[in-house]
């Protein structure tokens, strides 16, 4: 087992080493040239900006204007050889190191994503179980009908509605934003205001992504159903509540808490859309803006570090196959 | 409709939308009766002829698909004595497995239902007071509830109440040993399981001694070893005596055997039946043991039940059926048997398919496939002809009555 986890974290370093070229190159190809956009800034709000001026930011950058293919391998290896001293280098739009500011923001992102994660293996797991179980009848056109609802609709949009309806018609929950600026608060005060603020992105979130784990649960639901062991267990004399709840669902569990492992990346990624929607400080927000200015440290660290994550993730999810499923051995 | 259907060869949507619309009643009104609450006395009969276990009476097995009805068991009678082997044969798709499922009430409805006809099965079952709970019986006795014999229709039985039959009075051993069972439960979860279901208030050690001792008795060298074995750390023959094993746990009176050697090897065929004979000595059950191997019926049968198309075409002893066989299919049957004898380059075999079973013919359904047809053949389907007191026979040959010219 550990030489197996061994072996897996060396690929994974070779994994990883592609990923950041490409990564770093498509970067690069990114039609956004930071220097030029910040001197036009400069420029339209009155500044004068020489020559010299601007190739002294180039320069302090680390970019070339114009950069050829020789400048952008060298600026690949500048980056290469920061990260193996463990540093990822300084935002050029925020102008705080990279790994700060992934640290400051991951954190509402990843409470948002967990809580939600949460509901939706709660709420997902039983109603794709009653749909297989009831296939084809009132009740598996019901819930498939809501949840292909729930697949179907954009964030920004159900997002929005969800806002009108909940915070400026109802006024149940403020409309955005991570705490109520009016207020001094501290301890669980605090903690209740958080609270407040992230009910409904969370239920914008669940409700989105109840649609595709329910159709994976019902549709592994269905297969094991038809499966021959489950016509031995009612065969047994099992009632056809034991078959379901333990012969099939035990059976159902494997593909399902696979895909749990597959589910770490997007823990920490942050929901871009819905955090603009909710004007949430999470980090899907950070990367949008980043990516727009074309901030290349941050955009690196922020996707190498997703990066990590997923091949974390993968060996994971292996790990995992093997502990619930008995056929598979780990070599 | 059918003739202009024959002329294209396959339904339009129309077509298929009826077919639906009166698929759907039927099916409606059979899943109520399945799911139904009913009294015990509903479905409690009497059997014709106390020497049975299990008497099927006119038994109509339907599957309702958008091409239309299949009739898969089409008014199917016959008796399991007590003690005794019966033997189902017929080629793939006749409605022996169907028979057997529909026993056991496995059939995967809403499309598999029992349309009609009685399954009478008499059970030792536990007695029960007015409120439908079991009587507790006096101490010192074997079990700890009062235990009689009644006779359940298993056709009329609701769902709710199927587990009474289930594992405890009839078990089945399926043709699939490595798929049937579980893959993420230990073999010893899963006999376990058996005991729990069926002794009220066994223990750990209880179902555990019993499980080791079932292993034991279906001839598993280490039952200790695969006790806490996966299925998938064993052989197929081993998962077939698992499987067996399993049957056995409850001390079913009937035991239904739907092919449980197609999928093994021949060595391993050879065993599994010898275990199964032997077994037959030692338990105080039948079997009924469903194959499309003449030889392994000749081997274990006690009778034989002959099985064309959804119908019995023959049924008697097995000295009657391999020495006196009757029916045109029947014969055809055995001669294609290989035998170490011959030494024909060719087997011999019946010419033609089953008829479609959506539009089956209202004459003899084996009739383009015969050689022995007779005038007779053209009209109405035969009626089982008694050639003696259990030799019975559907085929207008027999028939004293009708034109043989």
């Amino acid at each position: 087992m550990l030489k197996y986890i061994v072996k897996r974290l060396g690929y994974a370093v070779l994994v990883l080493l592609g990923v950041s070229l490409i990564i770093y190159f498509l970067t690069r190809l990114m039609p956004i040239d930071f220097v030029r956009d910040k001197v036009n800034s400069m420029a339209t709000s009155g500044a004068t900006v020489s020559a010299e001026m601007v190739d002294a930011m180039y320069e302090a950058y680390g970019l070339v204007e114009d950069a050829s293919f020789l400048d952008i391998l060298k600026g690949y290896f500048n980056w290469l050889s920061d990260l193996l001293r463990l540093d990822l280098g300084t935002s050029f739009k925020f102008g705080v190191p990279v790994a700060e500011k992934i640290g400051m923001h991951m954190g509402t992102s990843f409470v948002i994503a967990l809580i939600a994660a949460v509901f939706e293996f709660l709420i997902a797991i039983p109603l794709g179980i009653t749909a297989a179980t009831h296939q084809y009848k009132f009740r598996d056109y019901l819930v498939t009908v809501l949840v292909m609802i729930g697949i179907s609709l954009p964030a920004f949009f159900f997002g929005n509605i969800l806002k009108s309806w909940l915070s400026l018609e109802l006024g149940w929950f403020p409309s955005g934003g991570l705490l109520d600026a009016t207020k001094v608060q501290s301890g669980f005060g605090l903690l209740l205001d958080y609270a407040h603020h992230v009910c409904i992105p969370i239920l914008t979130v669940v409700i989105l992504s109840i649609g595709a784990r329910m159709r994976m649960t019902r549709t592994n639901m269905l297969e094991v159903l038809n499966s021959d062991y489950i016509r031995t267990a009612r065969a047994k004399g099992l009632k056809e509540k034991v078959v379901i709840n333990k012969h099939a669902f035990r059976n159902t569990l494997i593909p399902l808490v696979t895909s749990m492992a597959g589910l770490l990346p997007s823990l920490f990624s942050g929901a871009i859309i819905t955090e603009q929607v909710f004007d949430l400080p999470g980090i899907g927000n950070i990367a949008l803006q980043a990516m727009n200015a074309g901030d290349i440290p941050f955009i690196m660290g922020y996707n190498m570090f997703l990066a990590v994550l997923s091949v974390i993730g993968v060996l994971l999810a292996d790990l995992m196959y093997a502990i619930v499923d008995p056929r598979v051995k780990l070599e | 409709m059918s003739k202009e259907k024959k002329a294209r060869g396959y339904l339009s949507g129309r077509e298929i939308r009826a077919i639906t619309k009166a698929n759907k009643k039927v099916m409606k009104r059979l899943e109520a009766q399945k799911y139904r609450k009913a009294e015990e006395s509903e479905f409690l009969t009497e059997m014709k002829d106390p020497g049975n276990i299990l008497e099927i009476d006119n038994l109509h097995t339907y599957f309702f698909t958008e091409q239309g009805v299949v009739k898969a068991v089409n008014g199917v009678s016959f008796n399991i004595p007590k003690n005794a082997t019966v033997g189902i044969v017929g080629e793939s798709g006749c409605g022996k497995s169907v028979t057997s499922m529909s026993v056991m009430r496995l059939l995967q409805g809403p499309q598999g239902q029992i349309y009609s006809g009685s399954i009478r099965f008499k059970a030792y079952d536990y007695k029960l007071d007015e409120k439908g709970k079991p009587v507790p019986a006096p101490a010192g006795s074997a079990t700890p509830y009062e235990m009689e014999e009644k006779v359940y229709d298993i056709a009329q039985m609701p769902m709710r109440e199927i587990h009474r039959i289930r594992g405890k009075q009839i078990a089945m051993i399926f043709q699939e040993p490595m798929t049937s069972l579980n893959p993420v439960f230990t073999i010893g979860q899963q006999l376990d399981e058996v005991t729990f279901i069926h002794t009220p208030g066994a223990t750990k050690e209880d179902a555990k001694a019993r499980s080791i001792e079932m292993l034991n008795l279906v001839g598993i060298a280490m039952p200790e070893r695969v006790y806490g074995a996966f299925p998938h750390e064993l052989s197929g023959g081993m998962r077939q005596r698992v499987m067996i094993a399993m049957a056995l746990a409850a001390d079913p009176r009937l035991i239904i055997a739907d092919e449980p050697t197609t999928a093994l090897d021949v060595t391993i065929q050879a065993q599994i039946l010898d275990l199964l004979r032997n077994l037959k000595d030692k338990i105080d059950g039948s079997i009924l043991l469903i194959t499309h191997d003449l030889g392994v019926i000749a081997e274990m049968a006690d009778y034989v039940v002959v099985m064309y198309a959804g119908k019995v075409i023959e049924q008697g002893t097995v000295e009657e059926i391999f020495h006196n066989p009757m029916h045109p299919y029947t014969i055809g049957l055995q001669k294609s048997k290989p035998t170490l004898q011959s030494n024909d380059d060719t087997l011999f075999n019946i010419p033609g398919n089953v008829p479609n079973p959506i539009n089956m013919p209202d004459y003899c359904y084996f009739k383009e496939r015969c050689d022995k047809c007779v005038k007779a053949c053209s009209g109405e389907y035969p009626c089982m002809v008694q050639v003696s007191p259990t030799h019975f026979v559907a085929c207008h040959l027999y028939d004293k009555e009708v034109d043989h010219g």
